[in-house]
């Protein structure tokens, strides 16, 4: 059953005049997983989208939905379902008749398209809102309209289209979970597009990187943040300190670097960069980084001075000065509203684990 | 001073123009036509007698009721054919065309003439020695001359068509044009071929748009005199034709006042009709 990948994109792209929006798109996704792209806005997640739909034909490459190829496939007739950035509820038709909208088209009785609605509204959350007028909803019912609306037509796959960005954090933050629940509930393939790194590392199985129309890493969340394959990844998602390092000792699985002001650490090689040279570059998530008043500096410590804080409520967030490499830093602390804060100015001690130290490969 | 003034005193300043314009231009004229359809003509002289012999007779004779059924019944196959051509028109503009600017530029050409002009050229179109006639002949489709083209109902209805197309051609372009796009993504991304998506999304949601356009041609056609005069004959002739004649010719002011509160009244009483059925369709269209 799941031998073959249920969406396949192979070698794709779209290009408008000189522009690539999207070039040498390969991708494989599983049944059943949640796969989001991710990417800053422009770099042609919404054309990729498009493209599965059938919205937009590639300018070459295929792709292929459950093993078959789409490239005769309107997009009326394609197994996918989309979820409209906009919505796109239908403004002159209530709810259950938004929902019923595609069921009309695929000669199911009356009895079974009523109780397929039903079921739908009840799966969103929904369910006694059928007579209401479509614009009479507030923006996160919309939402769920525009979902039950193509969860009702049972697709391969569920494509959306920055399905979240237009609610407010709180309403964000809940649907993120939500929609997560009902993935897992219907089993059906989500391919979601955002550009909040967020979003995509609290719902995602997988996240596709995408960069000026270019897929660049595909890794599961936790992956991604830990072993990210190139210093603009690892930039795009969280926070991340950037360091030069001298590659000592080159092994089968580990490096010994010089840290300029910091020492020497042995690192693990990161699999997913390929060249190290003689320079490479490390990154250190900033909440990897202890930090300690001076007076309590141990061997290893680092000195360093408090520039600046930023309280970000569960965090606290501290720009300091690595005094011997004069480098900055961005370390963040939990906020155990007991712990001992720091001022600007403070002498500090920083402590770094070379476990937590990411190599990032050869300086670009 | 202008501090104490009352909010009244000025939102009444504010709405003084809009007031005189009504009141001078509007109701004015039509409190002197309704008192005229109350007096009565005496060969030169008026008698401002109030007497409701006007209606009396204008309600009985069979030639008032027989224009003002024929004068609705061609402002009405106008407007169909009107909106019927124009929806088209409007949707490739909208839809479609790359330049719609220069498209909607276009359209209004004909404007750039008089209306009474344009009439006339239906009329070198149309008649027995005129283009289409001579086109036919020439190209061997017919030996005579066809008389039927024009001073008929047909010429009327086609003069009027081509003269308000532009009206029509707006309101359905710009319900067209605001229309959200991706309405019509989701209604083909849940199985909707072209037609259907058709009658399911684009007619519903522009069917506002229609009903402007009927209201628009429909309205003044019905009162149109100029086309039926002049290319109308005796067939083609409207309810304007015997109220002008009523103000000119058979000097009976107040018998022309009472012919065209009457029509009023029942283009009135046909537009409601025409709404309230409107309203029902658009219950079932969905
Ligand atoms: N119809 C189009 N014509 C020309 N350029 C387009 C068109 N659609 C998208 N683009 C361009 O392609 C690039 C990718 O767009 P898009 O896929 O919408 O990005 P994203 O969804 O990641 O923000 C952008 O630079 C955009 O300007
Ligand atoms: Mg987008």
């Amino acid at each position: 059953m799941t031998s073959h990948p249920i969406v396949e994109l192979r070698g794709v792209e779209k290009r408008y005049g000189n522009l690539a929006a999207v070039s040498n798109l390969n991708l494989a996704l599983s049944a059943g997983e949640f796969f989001s792209l991710l990417g800053p806005s422009g770099c042609g997640k919404t054309t990729a989208l498009r493209i599965i739909a059938g919205f937009q034909e590639p300018t070459s490459g295929q792709v292929l939905i459950d093993g078959n190829d789409m490239a005769d496939m309107p997009a009326n007739r394609r197994p996918t379902n989309m979820v409209f950035q906009s919505y796109a509820i239908f403004p002159h038709l209530d709810v259950g008749k938004n929902v019923g909208f595609g069921l009309s088209n695929s000669g199911l009785s009356k009895a079974e398209r009523d109780m397929r609605v039903a079921e739908a509204l009840e799966m969103v959350e929904l369910g006694d809102l059928e007579d209401r007028k479509s614009d009479a909803l507030s923006g996160g019912q919309r939402q769920r309209v525009a979902l039950a609306r193509a969860l009702v037509m049972r697709p391969k796959v569920l494509l959306l289209d920055e399905p979240l960005s237009a609610l407010d954090k709180n309403l964000r933050e809940t649907m993120q979970l939500e929609l997560r629940r009902l993935q897992q509930s219907v089993g059906i393939t989500f391919v979601m597009v955002t550009h909040d790194q967020y979003e995509a590392m609290t719902i995602s199985d997988r996240i596709g990187v995408m960069f000026e129309g270019r897929l660049k890493q595909v890794d599961a969340p936790a992956t991604l943040y830990a072993q990210p394959a190139s210093r603009e990844i690892a930039a795009f998602i969280g926070g991340m300190n950037f360091l030069a390092a001298d590659v000592l000792s080159s092994g089968e699985k580990g490096l010994g670097v010089n840290i300029r002001g910091f020492g020497k650490f042995h690192i693990a090689r990161n699999p997913k960069v390929s060249k190290h040279g003689e320079r490479i570059e490390v990154g250190i998530r900033p909440e990897q980084i202890g930090i300690s008043t001076a007076e309590e500096k141990s061997d290893m410590g680092i000195e360093a001075v408090v520039r600046d804080i930023a309280f970000y409520g569960e965090s606290i967030h501290y720009h300091v000065i690595a005094t011997a490499a004069d480098a900055p830093l961005s370390v963040a602390v939990p906020n155990h509203f007991h712990s001992r804060d720091f001022a600007r100015g403070d002498k500090v001690s920083l402590d770094i684990k070379s476990t937590s130290i990411i190599d990032l490969g050869t300086m670009e | 001073m202008f501090r104490l003034r009352s909010e009244t005193s000025r939102g009444m300043a504010l709405s003084a123009p809009a007031t005189l314009y009504v009141g001078f231009l509007v109701a004015a004229p039509l409190g002197i036509l309704v008192a005229y359809s109350f007096w009565t003509q005496n060969y030169v002289s008026i008698d401002r007698t109030p007497t409701l012999s006007n209606y009396g007779f204008a309600l009985n004779d069979p030639l008032v009721r027989h224009l003002l059924l024929k004068s609705i019944w061609i402002a009405g196959l106008c407007t169909i054919a009107t909106v019927v051509l124009a929806y088209p028109i409007a949707y490739f503009i909208a839809m479609r065309a790359r330049r719609k600017t220069l498209w909607l530029l276009l359209i209004t050409i004909p404007f750039w003439t008089s209306y009474l002009l344009r009439v006339f050229s239906w009329k070198l179109i149309l008649g027995f020695k005129g283009l289409m006639n001579s086109a036919l002949i020439s190209l061997g489709a017919i030996d005579q001359p066809l008389a039927f083209l024009l001073y008929n109902e047909f010429a009327v209805v086609l003069t009027l068509a081509h003269a308000w197309a532009p009206f029509a051609i707006l309101p359905i372009y710009v319900s067209l044009q605001k229309m959200d796009r991706s309405l019509l993504e989701a209604a083909t991304d849940l199985g909707c071929t072209g037609f259907q998506r058709f009658r399911r999304i684009t007619l519903p949601l522009t069917f506002p748009g229609v009903i402007a356009a009927c209201l628009i041609i429909f309205i003044p056609t019905v009162g149109d005199y100029v086309t039926p005069a002049l290319v109308g004959g005796s067939e083609g002739k409207m309810i304007s034709n015997l109220i002008q004649v009523q103000f000119g010719a058979a000097n009976n002011w107040p018998l022309g006042a009472t012919l065209s509160l009457i029509a009023m009244a029942s283009v009135g009483l046909v537009a409601t009709g025409f709404l309230f059925l409107a309203n029902l369709a658009r219950g079932t269209i969905r």
